[in-house]
């Protein structure tokens, strides 16, 4: 498995962004902003990843936030309207992520409609379920009622591995929480699901080229399916570390986060024509935008300004895979 | 390749998803306006009905001008921010004591412009559509709410101004009018002007008319900034309309409403051929759902729902057609 | 007696209300390879389809050693030994080779993760056995054509296929190279695999087929062995009476090099860095001229700048005695030169828009009056160019996307004739087109030539070079050869040229 160029370029960028705003923002190199970063941005990482699937299919998730919304919206009912024990919850809300995508898979094989519509049409449907749905319209006063359940908030906890190492005297470590370490979980298994397994290669052979795909006799159906319902799985993951977070849910959490997601896994290598890409590079590409966010921040920039950033770090990323493409590309011309 | 006809049973399927699918959308607003009406006889007054055609006034603007652009299989996801801005820069303008004419001159321009500018960078640089207007979404946004902020600006003081959104002829909006305009003058360039034929032609196959020897990139960053005009008018007329002007308009969720018409009308979001006309009947379609099930009471959930359904049986039942 | 290793019976598939392919009968022994012959439209590819699972017939069944098989499953039938070579690349362009060779099929580990190193020993004896080089880690998109079919037909190896489809092999491969291909399935065939080898050319199939089997019109019309049929037996059946004695007609036409004498494009020393060196050669109004040579000698390359389409580095470039240098296909077209491209698909046709749409796309600004487009006209034009060169069907409305390969290959020329181009530049103008067809395309270029244009034709199909050039020139590694007349020599000595400097 050959390493692309644009990996280590993304690698390059953000050690550089870290050192950059490492010098020049103030606290931006302390431990507390790590712990922010990785605590604020490990959920993103992992839409990231999930959203990487689809695309990787040559389609593309619109819906992920709206999944993240949906699943707070049945935690909060599960837990504070029908008190269901959170070791019931947190499966249920993965399975019903894992669904919401499902349903999506099923929208682009079965009524062949193109991933862009599908994901519209269920965005738009998520959203409406959970206004449907929305304990804090049904019932009085649970707006103001924070989930309690341990199985839920344990997941907001942070680790003090300076002092499991026993260095806590000597080095101030930042805490790792728990959604970080989650995150690497997913990485690993998301990584070697996509690089290790049959189905891995099935679906970078189907963003490839699907009618090849096809023809190899490969369930391309079954591949989509799968791979929509991997992202609905990381997107109700995600809606779990929130609500923990939060200790509640809102009708309006998650929106903006497909978009998030996607520029992350395109900052990281993801190509948008499909059969290209790793887990690394999204997941990397959710603390970039992360510590740019967080840095500029610092750096007391203007929020409207991080904006404007962030669109043009977008613009470069992309800009500058391309760059390498076409570079690539002449090299083969005048060599073949 | 010869061709003997079959058994006459299959074809009399065929012939109907044939006609079927074209029509689709022209039968379906007609069965929906007669149900609700029945349903609730005040639908079909003159009131409700003009009530109607205003509440689409901007979406309708919005989707006609970016049919083009998702003909040529691009998107333009940044029309949102950009109706604010055009919004945005009217005001200052006005307030500025320029004239109304360079005033909706310089919001439109904005808008014109800063759509060059995305399809300048996916036409020349190559970028994808997606990215380069999310991005331009993200910038753009962050540019409105910079000059702005997140005060609301009052157009109180500006009669010309306002009628422009709120003013009526014969009883009937302004904007309206203005609607029709536009839409009549897009329809005109698309079925009657070289550049509608070679929109058409980039979206099918961009390397074919570019050894044809026609301008692709040229053609390609022209629709773009149609599609920011559009969005920046819609911005004006809707700040005329409510009588200020906010950086936030046109919040998340705008642009896909925009599509869902164009796409509802029958254009493909894979490019190619694709109808001005038809994205009309998308947006009244939209339009008379929306009203529909406000007039009956319907709850925001349903309607999201229902909205969500109804993109995807249409579109369904379409590339079933096919 | 032996079963045949795979035999369709009564095979039938209507769509709607057409029938593509109707009780076709075919069958295939061991150590047999069978050309499927037909034009386009006969019902071959329908045929394939069937054969290999990729769609179900509406009738009729498969056999494989005498079992039946189960109808529309293509993963049924590789398990069963069926493999198929495409026209068009079922590579996945991102992924490396030995990944292609077994797509879709990677052995497993018990786990479920893919065992990596049984798989690529497995693959590097396959290489060794068949004396195919192929770097397994490189990216199949990073090859040259040539290669990327190496990988296609080590995939149906690695299936240990028992019977092999070929659906034009040849597309893309210079004489040399079909050389291997066929040398490969004469090893193929001494190991009991049996082939089905559809193709056009004659040539080929003469020379490594044992049996045909030819379609016209959905059915399946004769069957012969190759020795018991000779090439204009074969021609008859294929195409008919009318189109099979214009095609022989088509062989003695009077040649004319250098046409008047005048010279309309005059190319100096052209060069461009790594890409082809120093050709030099005039192209005569009135004189068709055929560049011929492996793939990899860079006639593509050549003749799109020439067009505009790409830029040589030094060298010059004289239209009509004046120096030009085209940036763009666009300058170009305003100076009177037309350039079907070889990938119709790709470069040449939109086609979702209908055939009068495409037949005016090099000449808008005919149609145009101010800011209008006038649909009526361009309609008018269409209609006359359709029938001027008798496009099937003549409804100028219809999108491109439905008419027959060859029937798209003359809309595009069309484009390109309503230009009355004074220098007319074609890259393989019949590839996947019929024989019909062929022999209309060749008239109309003769046409074009009486009329006083120059032309110029990138062919590697030798027998259609001695059959439209006037004058012949072979390009090897990137340089171009002296031309001469086509009278003069003929393809033996063409291929000997061709051959010569193999780098």
């Amino acid at each position: 498995m050959s390493i692309r160029p644009a990996t280590i370029a993304l690698v390059v960028f953000f050690a550089l962004a870290m050192a950059v705003f490492g010098v020049f923002a103030p606290r931006f190199a302390s431990p507390s902003n790590m712990e922010d970063l990785m605590g604020g941005f490990s959920f993103i990482a992992i839409l990231a990843m999930g959203e990487a699937f689809p695309i990787l299919t040559r389609g593309i998730d619109l819906s992920v936030g709206a999944i993240v919304a949906l699943v707070g919206m049945v935690i909060f009912d599960m837990s504070l309207i029908f008190h269901v024990p959170g070791y019931i919850i947190v499966p249920s809300a993965l399975a019903v992520g894992a669904l919401a995508g499902a349903v999506n898979g099923a929208l682009i094989v079965f009524v062949r409609l193109q991933p862009f519509i599908a994901t519209l049409a269920t965005l738009a449907t998520y959203r409406g379920i959970v206004y449907a749905i929305s304990g804090r319209q049904l019932v009085e006063g649970l707006t103001t009622t924070p989930i309690k359940d341990r199985w839920i908030t344990g997941l907001e906890t942070y680790f003090d591995i300076g002092r499991m190492l026993g260095i806590g005297k000597a080095v101030h470590l930042p805490a790792v929480p728990l959604s970080f370490l989650l995150m690497l979980g997913v990485f690993i298994l998301l990584q070697a699901v996509l690089l290790l397994t049959k189905f891995g290669r099935s679906v970078l052979t189907l963003g490839g080229n699907a009618e090849a795909a096809r023809l190899a006799g490969l369930n391309t159906g079954w591949i989509t399916i799968v791979s929509y319902a991997i992202s609905g799985t990381c997107a109700g993951l995600a809606g779990l570390l929130l609500v923990a977070k939060l200790t509640t849910s809102t009708e309006s959490i998650g929106f903006g986060m497909e978009l998030s997601a996607i520029a992350a896994a395109v900052i990281g290598g993801v190509s948008l024509a499909g059969g290209v890409g790793s887990m690394f590079g999204p997941a990397l590409g959710a603390f970039l935008l992360g510590a740019i966010l967080l840095g500029l921040t610092l750096l007391q920039v203007s929020q409207y300004l991080q904006q404007i950033v962030t669109g043009a770090i977008l613009l470069a990323a992309v800009g500058y895979d391309r760059l390498l493409l076409l570079r690539r590309l002449r090299r083969r011309a005048t060599s073949g | 390749m010869s061709l003997q006809t079959v058994a006459p049973r299959d074809s009399a399927r065929v012939r109907l998803f044939q006609f079927l699918g074209p029509n689709a959308l022209p039968i379906a607003i007609v069965v929906l306006c007669v149900v609700f009406a029945i349903a609730q006889p005040a639908f079909l007054t003159q009131d409700n009905l003009i009530g109607i055609v205003r509440q689409v006034v901007l979406v309708g603007i919005m989707a006609t001008c970016t049919t083009f652009v998702i003909m040529t299989g691009g998107v333009d996801l940044s029309v949102g921010p950009v109706l604010a801005f055009g919004g945005l820069v009217a005001f200052f303008c006005l307030d500025a004591g320029w004239p109304l004419p360079l005033v909706i001159v310089a919001g439109t321009a904005s808008g014109f412009a800063i759509g060059l500018v995305s399809g300048a960078i996916i036409a020349f640089a190559g970028l994808p559509p997606i990215i380069v207007t999310l991005a331009a979404l993200s910038i753009v946004r962050g540019s409105a709410l910079t000059i702005g902020g997140t005060d609301q600006h009052l157009i109180n003081s500006w009669p010309d101004y306002t009628f422009i959104g709120s003013g009526t002829i014969f009883g009937i909006p302004f904007s309206i009018f203005i609607f029709a305009f536009v839409a009549l003058v897009m329809i005109f360039v698309q079925k009657r002007t070289p550049l509608g034929l070679l929109v058409a032609a980039v979206g099918d196959n961009e390397r074919a008319a570019y050894l044809s020897g026609h301008r692709t990139r040229l053609t390609k960053m022209l629709v773009y900034g149609i599609s920011g005009f559009g969005a920046a008018l819609a911005g004006i007329i809707q700040t005329s309309q409510v009588h200020t002007a906010i950086a936030i308009y046109g919040p998340f969720g705008t642009e896909l409403d925009v599509i869902a018409a164009v796409v509802l009308g029958g254009t493909s979001i894979m490019g190619g051929r694709g109808s001005v006309a038809r994205t009309l009947l998308g947006v009244f379609f939209l339009g008379i759902v929306n009203d529909g099930m406000n007039i009956l009471n319907v709850s925001v959930d349903i309607q999201l729902i229902a909205k969500g359904a109804i993109i995807a049986t249409a579109l369904g039942l379409a590339s079933w057609g096919r | 007696m032996t079963e045949p290793l795979i035999r369709g019976i009564g095979l039938t598939k209507v769509y709607g209300n057409l029938i593509a392919l109707s009780d076709a009968n075919i069958s295939v022994m061991p150590g047999e390879v069978r050309a499927l012959i037909g034009s386009n439209g006969a019902g071959k590819s329908t045929l394939i389809k069937i054969l290999t699972g990729a769609v179900a017939p509406t009738l009729g069944r498969v056999e494989i050693a005498g079992d039946p098989a189960p109808l529309g499953d293509p993963r049924e039938m590789i398990r069963r030994g069926v493999a198929c070579i495409y026209q068009h690349s079922n590579l996945a362009p991102a992924m490396s080779v030995l990944d292609n060779i077994y797509l879709g099929r990677q052995p497993t580990s018990r786990v479920g993760f893919v065992d990596v190193k049984r798989q690529r020993r497995e693959a590097r004896e396959l290489l060794e056995r068949h004396g195919i080089e192929l770097d397994l880690d490189a990216s199949v998109g990073s090859l040259p054509t040539v290669k990327q079919k190496e990988v296609e037909i080590m995939k149906a190896l690695a299936l240990d296929a028992r019977v092999i489809l070929m659906d034009e092999p040849t597309g893309w491969l210079s004489s040399s190279e079909v050389g291997k291909l066929h040398a490969t399935i004469r090893a193929l065939k001494s190991r009991g695999v049996g082939i089905i080898y559809i193709s056009h050319m004659l040539d080929e199939i003469f020379a490594v087929c044992d049996s045909m089997t030819i379609m016209r019109d959905g059915k399946v019309i004769a069957e012969s062995a190759v020795a018991d049929i000779d090439r204009p037996g074969v021609v008859h059946l294929m195409v008919g009476e009318k189109l099979a004695r214009e095609s022989e007609q088509a062989g003695q036409h009077k040649r004319q090099p250098k046409g008047h004498g005048e010279v309309r494009l005059s190319a100096r020393n052209l060069t461009k860095h790594r890409v082809f060196t120093d050709v030099s050669f005039d192209l005569y109004a009135g004189e068709i001229l055929c560049i011929t040579g492996l793939i990899g000698a860079k006639r593509t390359e050549l003749i799109r700048t020439l067009f505009g389409a790409d830029r040589f580095d030094t060298g010059t470039l004289e239209i009509d005695g004046q120096r030009m240098s085209f940036s763009s296909p666009r300058g170009a077209i305003a100076n009177g030169i037309g350039f079907v491209p070889e990938d119709r698909h790709r470069e040449g046709l939109m086609l979702d828009l209908s055939m009068s749409e495409n037949l005016a796309m090099a000449t808008l600004s005919r149609f145009r009056t101010g800011i209008l487009l006038s649909a009526r006209r361009l309609a008018e034009s269409g209609r006359r160019m359709i029938e001027a060169l008798s496009i099937q069907p003549p409804d100028g409305s219809r999108p491109a996307r439905l008419l027959s390969g060859g029937n798209q290959q003359k809309t595009l020329l069309g484009k390109w004739l309503n230009l009355s181009p004074r220098i007319i530049i074609l890259d393989e103008p019949t590839v996947g087109v019929d024989v019909g067809a062929k022999a209309e395309i060749y008239a109309i270029l003769r046409r074009e030539r009486d009329r006083g244009a120059a032309v110029l034709v990138v062919s590697s199909d030798l027998e259609e070079v001695m059959t439209v050039a006037d004058r012949v020139a072979v390009m090897v590694s990137g340089r171009l050869h002296e031309s001469r007349n086509a009278d003069d020599t003929d393809m033996s000595a063409l291929v000997r040229e061709i051959g010569s400097e193999a780098a």
